[in-house]
């Protein structure tokens, strides 16, 4: 009897869909120690019987997960719990009111339940629950969910009926016994390129490494390596040494120890132990000692060519069907081209953010250093200050999106007026030297790191981005681009439309640009050249401030901030080409891709990254001493 | 006849009196040789300043003479570090190796012995090779020679590409921090071959000097720091006298003239480009021995804008100035950031000076810039009763070079 049952829930845990529905009763009868007591490690078998009762089996698996199955204090009857109401777990029955002890499954015993419940809510009439099966069913799939699935395939809600027809192929792939019916499935996909098309090829291709001396018939093998070209001869000895198969080659810290035990008298094997601080000593001593018999001959390079030989090195799928793997493979391969477009897609993306942070990192300085000619080094702690401007205005209004509204301007007032006040106290009286404005505000640059330090802090603070900048813009599982990213592009280009409008479209741009080629005639014509110079330089700083607002939204805002930034800026703007925003465009733009490009091929390391792009760059003046796009005419000579 | 260098500039005999005099008062005072009135450390922090002193007249060499705002040049003093702390650590490492070793029943072999020293540096980096560049490592004289290799080749590799392409005023500027930026950033990397961001340690215990003692050592050491300086300021004191000396003069003045007259600017800037990285690795070799360690945060960019820092407050174009400034700066320096200053009681606020010192520091360089271009060694003109003709006065128009009020009026 006893026997029967277990076979029944055999047939269950393999077949469930199609075993045929035992009357529920009999089950909880015969489960009924387990039911009450449950343990992760044998529910499973019960949980299968029940689930394969029918609906009503399916309804105490819900209660009993929910831990609203229970005991009927008076009889022990096992009662459903729901609200108020009690019914008969076996049969659904409704029973009068009584005292009732819940039942409490931990949370391994509900997992096991709840798998077991996918297969039933495949088929719930609610979409919701359909969809969270198929969500629990595609994270732990294995061959009894297969035909779960296909029991359930028809699906009223075409989303649902292709994810379900998606799934079911994966777990074709995997887990059909039949190799047509997977290769149909594989080639079914075509060059998808979805991960879990990727997650689902891999293992049948995962292949293990095996050294044979003949070849079975009918193995797999993905390839046969040679010793000396595929696989070091090394590392094929070692296979078999690890496996048994041949005698270890001597190492030097085993000739050692052997030597030292057979010390005697001062001497090893005739040879003193003061001598044996030399290999040729060495060898001497151990032949001595194997012709003595007392040490085991190590393998020799012939007998390790031989017995490299003798055997096969051969890669071998654990899938044993080689049609199968032969489809996978292809199939892996036509993906790959494709996975490769989107891979570059995506370096391009990142490519362009990282531009486009550079640019607004640098656009300032294109005012500043490019347009008038002043090297200031205390523009990364502008871009600092615009940053901890964001924060400060967090602090005053919770609101992210509102208080970002009001950092932007803010920012742009409070670093507008700073390099006014840099402007007219400092830089004024250096114009003539250029080397000197470096130095002095390089002086104000650590005076206000410092100060920076003093007040905020020296860890980092936060300036939170709205909500809404959340989270990534994914067209498929390889290209992806956050919000804040796309943000900083956006914003990258309004300053580019602004720089341009402001220098081509308004007096004051004309002005500026008056002044910059020739102060004297521009005088003359009735400009200003001090007031333009100081707007100009309000304005370049201004701009780094707002740029640090955007840098800080996804960067830690600290007193470093800006500095990490000065070198790479400074860069942009001269490899671009000094007084011209086109060139600093295109500057950004080759310092971005570069950076990328250079990590794409040396992923592990962005410091090996930096170390290039700058070698890179250096080089690069060599040849374009005046940038990608040189000044001319009388503009060169004042830049 | 020509009167010899000294008696034509008598700034450098004075200058090799004080820095004779400050050694021998140190020696007198020190724990090694005298009354123990200065203690070790400082005896470290005055050699240290010494050998600051060197690279920053090095950099007035460049700068103040030839007009080379080099913003690298901690990337050589550093590398001179790194040049002998290769030879340091490898041979006393071997030293603890070996003795460990010899307690074995049997010798270990040569190969055994580089294998367990490979290990024990390269360990905090997960190797147990010696990378290829420590193939000299084994030699004193090798690393020797690369102190003075290394800091020369890559200031000519670097010198020539940037100065051939005209590459001049702020941008070479740029460029040069670039340059240690980009070598501070490789010298990073656990691959680098210098245990990355490790540096070099336990450069202080010199291998063969063990019984010697710190407090001896450091003497030693602020002897030859001293007399490293001595030779070197005599030596850029030569290269800047004479005619050499006064091309590099023009060179800085107006570099397009020069050229027109007929002189390789390229050659001559190369030439004093060269020589003063070799000096300044000169001055790093002897300066992290006693510093004890290295790693590259010492090659950051800030690093080389201070000691241009130091040579604008002492006043460039001098080379005294420059040692001035960098004894004074540093000294002040680390007076103020190692917590011994009084604290400042505004009432309202007490000002710590560890954490306001950076500010005081940058905006009094502000203002040395603005107001007294020739920094401390201004003070000494002050005292001979020079004072520059009062070009003062607004200028009469908005270019560059337009007379002024007073030029036009006297």
């Amino acid at each position: 009897m006893r026997f029967i049952f277990i076979a029944l829930a055999l047939m269950a845990l393999a077949l469930p869909a199609a075993a045929q529905a035992p009357d529920l009763g009999a089950v909880i009868a015969q489960h009924r120690g387990q039911i009450e007591k449950p343990s992760r490690q044998s529910i499973g078998p019960v949980v299968q019987a029940i689930a394969a009762t029918g609906p009503q089996g399916a309804a105490l698996l819900q209660a009993w997960g929910d831990r609203a199955l229970g005991l009927r204090k008076s009889d022990g009857l096992l009662v459903i719990v729901d609200g108020d109401r009690l019914t008969d777990a076996a049969t659904g029955a409704d029973l009068p009111p009584a005292e009732v002890t819940l039942l409490r499954p931990n949370s391994g015993v509900r997992g096991v339940i709840s798998d077991a419940l996918a297969g039933a809510a495949l088929s719930d009439p609610d979409p919701a629950r359909r969809a969270q099966a198929l969500d629990a069913l595609s994270r732990r799939a294995d061959a009894s969910q297969l035909v779960l699935l296909r029991a359930a395939l028809d699906d009223p809600d075409p989303g649902l009926a292709a994810r379900k027809a998606r799934l079911e192929r994966l777990l074709t792939i995997q887990h059909d016994p039949d190799p047509a019916a997977r290769i149909a499935a594989i080639e079914g996909f075509g060059g998808d390129t979805g991960l879990d098309f990727r997650a689902a090829l891999n293992p049948i291709l995962a292949t293990r490494r095996v050294a044979l001396e003949t070849v079975p018939p009918g193995a797999n093998v993905a390839a046969e390596l040679s010793p000396g070209d595929d696989i070091s001869r090394d590392a094929a000895y070692a296979m078999l040494v690890e496996a048994g198969l041949a005698p270890a080659r001597l190492t030097p810290q085993a000739e050692r120890a052997m030597l030292a035990q057979h010390i005697q008298g001062g001497m090893v094997g005739g040879v003193p132990l003061a001598q044996l601080g030399h290999d040729a000593a060495r060898d001497r001593a151990w032949t001595a000692l194997e012709s003595q018999g007392l040490v085991q001959p190590a393998a020799s390079e012939d007998e390790v060519t031989a017995a490299l030989d003798r055997f096969h090195f051969l890669d071998v799928y654990a899938e044993p069907d080689q049609t199968v793997t032969d489809a996978a493979r292809a199939a892996l391969r036509g993906t790959e081209t494709r996975i490769g477009l989107m891979q570059a897609a995506d370096l391009s993306l990142d490519a362009l953010s990282l531009a486009s942070i550079y640019f607004l990192a640098a656009i300032g300085l294109a005012i500043t250093f490019g347009v008038m000619g002043v090297i200031n080094m205390a523009h990364g702690e502008f871009i600092m200050m615009g940053a901890y401007t964001g924060y400060v205005t967090q602090q005053f209004i919770a609101d992210r999106t509102l208080s970002l509204i009001v950092a932007l301007p803010l920012a742009f007032i409070v670093t507008f007026a700073a390099g006014v006040a840099l402007e007219r106290l400092v830089i004024r009286h250096l114009y003539k030297r250029p080397l000197e404005t470096l130095l002095a505000t390089f002086g104000v640059s650590i005076a206000l790191q410092q100060l920076a330090k003093n007040i905020f802090g020296t860890q980092a603070r936060p300036l939170t981005a709205p909500a809404w900048l959340d989270g990534a813009w994914t067209l498929n599982d390889i290209v992806g681009v956050s919000y804040i990213r796309i943000a900083i592009f956006v914003l990258a280009l309004v300053f580019l439309g602004l720089y341009l409008f402001i220098m081509n479209r308004t007096r004051l741009g004309l002005e500026v640009r008056a002044v910059t080629q020739n102060p004297g005639m521009a005088a003359s014509m009735g400009i200003s050249p001090d007031r333009i110079n100081m707007l100009t330089f309000g304005l370049g700083s201004g701009i780094a401030g707002i740029a640090g607002v955007a840098i800080g939204l996804f960067a830690k805002v600290t007193s470093e901030l800006g500095s990490d930034y000065i070198v790479q800026s400074f860069m942009t703007v001269v490899v671009g080409g000094v007084g011209n925003i086109w060139g600093t465009l295109a500057g950004a733009a080759l310092i971005g891709f570069l950076q990328k490009g250079i990590e794409w091929l040396n992923p592990a390391n962005t410091l090996a990254a930096q170390t290039y792009m700058i070698l890179f760059i250096i080089i690069f003046i060599q040849f374009r001493p005046r940038g990608i796009i040189a000044a001319r005419g009388r503009a060169a000579v004042g830049a | 006849m020509r009167k010899p260098l000294v008696l034509r500039h008598p700034s450098i005999l004075v200058f090799l009196a004080v820095l004779a005099v400050f050694t021998l008062a140190v020696t007198m005072l020190s724990a090694g040789y005298g009354t123990g009135a200065i203690s070790t450390s400082m005896v470290k922090t005055l050699g240290k300043t010494l050998c600051l002193a060197l690279a920053a007249v090095a950099m007035d060499l460049v700068w103040g003479y030839v007009g080379i705002l080099s913003l690298g040049q901690m990337a050589f003093f550093a590398l001179g570090g790194y040049m002998i702390g290769m030879w340091l650590m490898v041979a006393r490492t071997e030293g603890i190796v070996t003795g460990s070793l010899a307690n074995l029943p049997i010798p270990p072999t040569e190969a055994e012995i580089s294998q367990a020293v490979a290990t024990q540096i390269f360990g905090v980096v997960g190797s147990d090779q010696f990378p290829a560049i420590w193939a000299l490592s084994g030699s004193l004289i090798g690393q020797l020679a690369l102190v003075v290799l290394v800091p020369g080749l890559l200031a000519l590799v670097f010198g020539w590409l940037a100065f051939r392409s005209r590459v001049n005023g702020v941008y070479l500027s740029i460029l040069t921090q670039a340059m240690t930026l980009a070598l501070a950033l490789y010298l990073f990397q656990n691959d680098s071959g210098l245990r990355g961001n490790n540096g070099l340690s336990g450069l202080q215990n010199i291998p063969g000097l063990e019984s010697v003692g710190q407090e001896r050592l450091s003497v030693w050491f602020l002897w030859a720091s001293a007399l490293a300086l001595g030779l070197g300021y005599l030596m850029i004191a030569w290269v800047a006298s004479g005619k050499f000396g006064s091309v590099a003069r023009a060179i800085r003045d107006d570099e397009a003239r020069v050229r027109f007259l007929g002189y390789s600017v390229e050659g001559y800037k190369l030439v004093i480009f060269v020589l003063a990285a070799v000096i300044t690795g000169i001055a790093g070799a002897l300066y992290y021995p006693q510093a004890g360690i290295i790693n590259p945060a010492e090659l950051a960019p800030i690093a080389s804008i201070y000691l241009a820092v130091w040579v604008a407050i002492g006043g460039r174009g001098r080379l005294y100035g420059a040692a001035i400034g960098a004894v004074f700066v540093s000294l002040v320096s680390s007076w103020f950031t190692g917590g011994r200053a009084p604290d400042l009681n505004l009432g309202f606020y007490t000002v710590k000076w560890v954490d306001w010192w950076q500010v005081l520091l940058g905006l009094s360089f502000v203002l040395v810039t603005l107001f007294a271009p020739k920094g401390i060694a201004g003070l000494v003109d002050l005292l001979e009763g020079l004072r520059p003709p009062k070009r003062g006065g607004a200028p009469l128009g908005p270019d560059m070079g337009a007379l002024q009020e007073r030029e036009a009026t006297e």
